[in-house]
């Protein structure tokens, strides 16, 4: 049995006795216990006081037997031990030289003073074309913080490292100028601070805290779109890191422009510096990425497996590297890395289920966005507020969903397919020309979601 | 439940068991509470947070025997207003409990008692021993203030006690101080070492009555049993410094100046000490002095001698004031003695011919 077995068991166990017991209790007597080893079928439990022993066993022993019995019938009994209180610190991470099993545990490990994952470097980083442009921006930008790139705007869609990337730039900053303050985080977490800020009424303590960073690092801003307060105060944060030099990073999955229902003057400032995008990875560089994660990992796959996964799965990195995972996993188990045959095999589980959208909803939703009729998109009028829409919505069931012509063509109140195609073609060039266009339906892409 | 006891006794119970429920919030309710028990023992008053836990005995009278679970706080209230000698009874019915006594009645919501944890205990085959509850006292009390408030190092924020040969000692240090105290026992006990965590020795050192008390200590708990009642706390699992080498061994200057001089002059000078509270402690063999000097940019200077026996070279120190009028009360002896190892290194206090009492601190930096 491995630790992360354990760490595992323990966080099932957590789940199932939340459900049984008042949260009061649970938080009492739950919080600061862990299973600390299993051995020959016994699960070590290990709880701060003979208090919590002596009550485990009186009221507890029976729930928590169930639970893990439950997972399986190797586990025979449950003990509980008193750990030692200096067991609780955080221990010194020690590297294991040789390759082992187990999964090293410091790949969790968050540094919390600038929140910034070690594990996201430069060196662990595959570029390719593309994401060069990126890599290159952000090299340039560390040469001189806050000066030549500021802020700098990273967007992609979701797992195409844009994460990896920023998360990068923090370390590397850190390495090139320890006595600065980086610090990162995701937009969700600075609103959820903020408004906690607010409701304690210490709001100028949390403006006091983002103030000093010399480096701010936040992730999926797009998330702020509609917090009119957190906007105004990431405005306010953003003039006065801009004004004193400080360097911003910020990531999107989609462009400055594109971010619905966020201020004028922030979709400016987020736009003022180096705006860059990191595009689909093509096939070379899905090829090198797989090489590289499963060389970290220890494992040498052979050209014609990288070559299949790398073609099977495309888009998000992160699938691939769910992908990796899993082959790294096998490999572990099995002693030797997967064969083509086995590798695709385990895909079949990693295939994308197919989008599925009932057409009704589109119209209903583009309808709403446009403020018309739902029924006029149906019909054969032929005014201008109701063509628009309804070749909006043909261009989205086409490229979002992937509905045949002839189908949209009789759904949409039974209009040959070639109407269709026109429709879509001509939404598809007028995108790239008109951005009222293209804004409209990113905004109506959010509302399908 | 019914039962009917004293004024003078739920009062005094009430106030010694209530210090040990549960102050935070946010915990499970029932710790907050007493829970009344009465039954074949008697009554009893319990409360616990989990640290430490009190179960005493109060007199009265039962009329019928049950359990319930009442709020520390509400209870503390009702305690510390009762006036004059009389009775109280409280009459437990569904999840209510009516207080009555003299002209007046209360009804008090209860807790759900069966949350309420056990009150665990040492297990058999521990060390045990026995003393004076007023022995035991001044043992803890003169060296727990000293402990560390931080919970960064479990081990400093505990109150150390250990026995060898005969001699019991409690030690606490913050790593700015230390301080050591030691006692001879008449009976020889087996050696053990415990850590208690300072904040609940400061509890139970409130509760333990001056009687004989029988410590029983295991490897995570210890409970001190007397006639009326035991209070029990969990131990720290951890290793504590071996604090004996950090004691100096050589001193360059020593001085034994009257307490009540020493302390005086200390608190004028104090007055005139800076925001990190520092005051100059200056060693003068030549003129048999030593000299006290604070000054505070904001507030003025002060500069003052004490007279007594100096021997050694001369040398200047600077201290936390603080940290050097905190030992005085502990000290018995009429005089005190002082004696530094060099600078940027500890000076030594004690009670001049006290051989129970050591107290280290570490000077500022000039």
């Amino acid at each position: 049995m491995n630790r992360l077995d354990a760490r595992e068991l323990w966080e099932y166990v957590l789940t199932q006795v939340e459900l049984s017991i008042s949260p009061a209790n649970f938080n009492t007597w739950f919080r600061d216990s862990s299973i600390v080893k299993i051995e020959d079928g016994i699960v070590f439990v290990g709880v701060p006081s003979q208090f919590f022993r002596d009550w485990y066993l009186k009221k507890f022993n029976a729930l928590l037997l169930k639970i893990i019995r439950s997972v399986s019938y190797e586990y025979r009994n449950i003990e509980y031990m008193i750990v030692k209180d200096d067991r609780r610190k955080p221990k010194e991470v020690k590297r294991i030289p040789q390759q082992t099993t187990e999964m090293p545990l410091d790949e969790f490990y968050i540094n919390k003073s600038d929140n910034l994952n070690p594990r996201y470097t430069f060196d662990s980083f595959v570029i390719g074309d593309f994401n060069q442009l990126a890599y290159m921006a952000a090299e340039t930008a560390m040469k001189r913080p806050g000066i030549t790139y500021n802020p700098l705007f990273i967007y992609g869609d979701t797992g195409r490292g844009k994460t990896h990337l920023i998360q990068a730039i923090g370390n590397q900053y850190k390495k090139l100028y320890p006595s600065r303050k980086v610090f990162y985080l995701a937009s969700e977490k600075f609103k959820s601070e903020f408004a906690d800020a607010i409701q304690a009424g210490t709001s100028s303590r949390f403006k006091e805290k983002y103030r000093q960073f010399d480096l701010l690092i936040m992730d999926d801003v797009q998330f702020l779109s509609r917090q009119e307060k957190t906007q105004e105060e990431l405005f306010h944060l953003f003039n006065a890191l801009y004004d004193n030099n400080k360097q911003i990073i910020f990531s999107s999955d989609r462009a400055p422009v594109a971010i619905p229902d966020i201020a004028e003057r922030l979709r400016g400032r987020l736009a003022s510096g180096m705006t860059i995008d990191i595009g689909e990875p093509d096939i070379e560089s899905r090829m090198a990425i797989v090489r590289k994660k499963a060389a970290a990992h220890g494992v040498n796959l052979s050209d014609e497996v990288i070559e299949y996964i790398a073609i099977s799965i495309s888009g998000s990195i992160r699938e691939l590297e769910g992908v990796i995972n899993s082959v790294v996993c096998h490999t572990q188990v099995k002693g030797v890395p997967p064969d083509l045959a086995e590798v695709r095999q385990s895909l079949r589980s990693f295939a994308r289920p197919q989008k599925t959208v009932s057409v009704k909803h589109v119209v209903s939703k583009v309808a709403e966005y446009y403020g018309i009729d739902e029924e006029s998109i149906y019909e054969k009028t032929r005014r201008r507020e109701v063509v628009r829409p309804r070749q909006v919505i043909m261009y989205l069931l086409r490229e979002d969903f992937s509905v045949s012509y002839p189908t949209i063509g009789s759904k949409l109140g039974g209009r040959d397919h070639t109407t269709v195609i026109h429709s879509c073609e001509k939404v598809k060039r007028e995108i790239l020309v008109d951005q009222e266009l293209a804004k409209e339906i990113q905004d109506i892409r959010t509302l399908l979601v | 439940m019914i039962l009917t006891l004293e004024k003078k006794v739920f009062a005094e119970t009430v106030q010694n068991v209530a210090r040990f429920a549960e102050r935070r919030s946010g915990t499970l309710p029932v710790l907050a509470g007493i829970a009344i028990i009465a039954g074949d023992d008697g009554i009893k008053f319990r409360a616990t947070n989990l640290e430490t836990g009190v179960d005493m005995k109060a007199e009265g009278t039962i009329k019928e025997p049950g359990v319930v679970a009442l709020p520390a706080s509400t209870l503390r209230d009702i305690a510390a207003s009762l006036s004059g000698n009389g009775t109280l009874t409280l009459e437990h019915s569904g999840d209510t409990v009516s207080v009555s006594g003299g002209s007046g009645r209360s009804t008090l919501k209860t807790l759900p008692y069966e949350d309420f944890p056990t009150l665990p205990l040492p297990e058999s085959g521990a060390v045990s021993f026995s003393l004076p509850g007023s022995v035991l006292r001044a043992l803890v009390t003169s060296v727990m203030s000293y402990a560390s408030t931080s919970s960064v190092r479990p081990e400093l924020a505990s109150v150390l006690i250990s026995a060898e040969g005969g001699v019991l000692k409690a030690v606490a240090t913050d790593s700015f101080r230390l301080a050591e105290k030691k006692i001879s026992l008449k009976e020889t006990i087996a050696p053990f070492t415990m850590l208690i965590p300072a904040k609940n020795a400061v509890d139970i050192m409130q509760a333990l009555p001056d009687e004989d008390i029988r410590v029983s200590v295991d490897d995570h708990q210890c409970a001190f049993f007397w006639s009326r009642g035991v209070v029990t706390t969990r131990l720290v699992a951890a290793n504590y410094p071996d604090y004996a080498q950090i004691i100096p061994k050589t001193f360059i200057a020593e001085a034994t100046l009257l307490k009540k001089d020493f302390e005086a002059a200390l608190k004028r000078t104090a007055i005139f000490s800076d925001a990190f509270q520092k005051v100059k402690l200056g060693f003068d063999p030549g003129q048999k002095r030593i000299s006290l000097s604070a000054q505070n940019a904001d507030v003025g200077d002060s500069d003052e001698a004490v007279m007594g026996a100096i021997s050694g070279d001369g040398v200047e120190l600077s201290f936390n004031h603080r940290y050097l009028s905190a030992p005085l009360p502990s000290i018995t002896a009429e005089s005190v003695t002082l004696a530094a190892s060099g600078i940027g290194r500890a000076m030594v206090l004690r009670g001049t011919g006290d051989a129970s009492f050591l107290y280290l601190v570490m000077p500022m930096n000039q």
